[in-house]
């Protein structure tokens, strides 16, 4: 990975936002199922959050089939 | 599929082609007048146009005089800066030749703006070699509504999105160019005006990190280094400066700079970023995906994701507005050129994969249509957008006359136009309320202020800076930044509000109000208000101690 010439691929760079997305969703929901005593259930910014971390993972799934081509 | 492949373009289609690109021209080139009638206008005033450039302008002369603005609020003269002081360094020689005065200033911006669009004239001319498309970009950045109110102002931001731009754009090639002293050359300079913008303004933080994932993507290894060295210079600067201003500088700058959002002022700049701009998002978002998921991703693409993400939605915080979407729209600019360039050259390819196969191969056959149907949309985008974006003042001959024929009605203050605005001058949460023209009752009004704060034997505090720094008396206070202290619990402001209790002030002008709720009690405990001024269509209450 640290050699001069080598560059993301599309796979690689659709991995990462797969796992950034998955792992930034879970950390949202996670919010309210550790913090039992909060109130409110998921408010809108935290709506707002899931949808686009899940719009993340989402966007990687769709880049693995592109494969070796440079992202 | 290389979409190059098509039937001659018919004579009469080319010179339509010519016709609707001549008339995007002239719209935008008359834009570009109404900004520089702006801009000089602005230039000859000689008071705060925008809330908060007197201020600026007292950071400026500090520097001049070798002071840091970065200051303990709780002692006299109760002044401090929030903002990174590279832009006030910049314009201190002016002080030392030509006194207090906002023309320098608001000049800097101005020519800012001027070479953040020949930056991004020359960007899409290297990625698309067509001189009318480049220029329409570059000029179309200055047309926008946003650029045009905070270009020519002594303010920060113009400047900052101007070494944003520079930055962005040497780096966006720099991976490909092969001699490595002239890559490393290139390197530096780009991260060198990375550091500028960040010491211009904080909001270049999303600049920064773009190019980073930029570079990343394109060369891990490079991007490392690079970027480690960078932000090791860049840590050293904060830190020297931290130590330097005794902690102020951490405390002024990014402790009480940190604001509450207000998600209804986000909604609103984004409907309204969307309707101005709408034009130039959809082939700049086209562009985006296409590199997304057919060529490799460029760093106007990541630098566009960012700043409309971040500094979108940083646009809702108190202090925001939509000045914090000029680097959206700089981004924006360059992506929809390149879309523009690279659609009339029929320049793009589709690799095999599974969306070509499922979203191009079908529409293979209509490609020559397409083509020639792009030489009639391509200019009717720009036109659109020039007739979105559209702003004049309605009065005197020239634009009174336009505006009559346009049928356009003044819905702004000193009758302008401005078509952010409703008919019956509404606008979103967070727009600017500026961008008409002003006028010499206007520089009266300021005289008038000015002259009563000469006339007092006391101090005066004044919510716009210039009134008091126009007869050489000193600014006391930075309302804004008294109240973002006051709203992390780090303002106590006790001498303030002794020395009002005690009447020590001859006069207090006051505009927005923005001071925190304790000052403001104080002075409607221990002062009337035995006046009002108009100046820009603002109102200035003008306050003297109550008898005792």
């Amino acid at each position: 990975m640290f050699t001069n010439d080598f560059t993301l691929t599309k796979r690689h760079l659709g991995g990462l936002l797969l796992v950034i997305g998955g792992l930034a969703f879970t950390a949202i929901l996670s919010i309210d199922l550790l913090d039992a005593g909060r109130e409110g259930g998921i408010g809108p910014a935290q709506q707002i959050a899931l949808i686009s971390s899940a719009l993340v993972a989402l966007l990687g799934l769709t880049l693995i089939p592109l494969g070796s081509r440079p992202a | 599929m290389n979409t190059a492949a098509h039937a001659p373009t018919p004579r009469w289609l080319t010179a339509l082609h010519r016709l609707l690109m001549a008339s995007a021209l002239l719209l935008l080139m008359f834009h570009l007048a109404v900004y520089i009638g702006y801009a000089v206008n602005l230039m000859r005033f000689p008071f705060d146009y925008d809330q908060g450039e007197g201020f600026e302008l007292v950071d400026t002369m500090l520097f001049s005089q070798g002071q840091w603005p970065y200051r303990d609020t709780e002692a006299f003269p109760f002044y401090s800066s929030n903002y990174p002081p590279l832009f006030h360094i910049v314009a201190a020689p002016f002080v030392w030749v030509f006194g207090a005065a906002y023309w320098y200033g608001r000049l800097l911006g101005f020519l800012g703006t001027l070479v953040t669009a020949s930056a991004i004239a020359y960007a899409v001319y290297r990625e698309g070699r067509n001189r009318p498309i480049a220029l329409i970009a570059g000029l179309a950045f200055l047309a926008s509504n946003t650029v045009y109110h905070i270009g020519p102002l002594f303010r920060q931001h113009a400047s900052m999105v101007m070494f944003e731009t520079l930055a962005v754009v040497l780096l966006a090639n720099a991976n490909e160019i092969t001699d490595r002293k002239q890559r490393r050359r290139r390197l530096a300079l780009g991260f060198g005006f990375i550091l500028a913008a960040g010491y211009t303004k904080q909001l270049a933080l999303i600049t920064a990190v773009a190019a980073g994932i930029f570079l990343f993507i394109r060369q891990p290894r490079r991007a490392l280094v690079w970027g480690i060295g960078a932000g090791i210079v860049g840590v050293v600067i904060f830190g020297w400066m931290t130590l330097a201003t005794g902690g102020e500088w951490w405390r002024q700058a990014i402790l009480a700079n940190v604001n509450e959002l207000r998600i209804v002022q986000t909604v609103a700049l984004f409907n309204q970023w969307f309707g101005l701009h709408g034009f130039l998002i959809v082939p700049a978002v086209l562009l985006a995906i296409y590199e997304l998921y057919f060529d490799r991703l460029s760093i106007y693409t990541l630098w566009f994701v960012f700043a409309v993400i971040v500094n979108g939605a940083a646009s809702g915080t108190w202090g925001g507005g939509d000045s914090y979407f000029t680097t959206a729209i700089a981004a924006l600019c360059i992506l929809s050129g390149i879309f523009a360039s690279r659609t009339l050259r029929g320049g793009w390819n589709f690799p095999a994969n599974y969306l070509t196969r499922w979203l191009i191969n079908p529409l293979r056959r209509a490609a020559p249509l397409l083509a020639q149907a792009a030489l009639v949309i391509v200019p009717l985008l720009y036109l659109g957008y020039g007739r979105a974006v559209l702003h004049m003042p309605t009065d005197g001959a020239i634009f009174g006359a336009l505006s009559q024929a346009l049928g356009l009605h003044p819905n702004a203050l000193n009758g302008f136009y401005d078509s952010a605005r409703t008919a019956d001058g509404q606008y979103a949460t967070g727009y600017a309320n500026i961008g008409h023209w002003t006028t010499e009752a206007d520089i009266e009004a300021g005289w008038k202020i000015s002259n009563l704060i000469r006339a007092s034997n006391q101090p005066a505090i004044s919510e716009d800076a210039g009134f008091s720094l126009m007869v050489g008396r000193p600014a006391i206070t930075n309302p804004t930044q008294l109240l973002n202290l006051d709203k992390k619990g780090l303002y106590k402001g006790n001498e303030l509000v002794r020395m009002i209790e005690a009447q020590e002030f001859g006069l207090i002008v006051l505009r927005a109000q923005f001071y925190p709720d304790r000052v403001l009690q104080a002075i409607s405990r221990r002062y009337d208000q035995f006046d009002t001024v108009t100046m820009n269509g603002f109102n200035y209450l003008l306050l003297h101690p109550k008898p005792e």
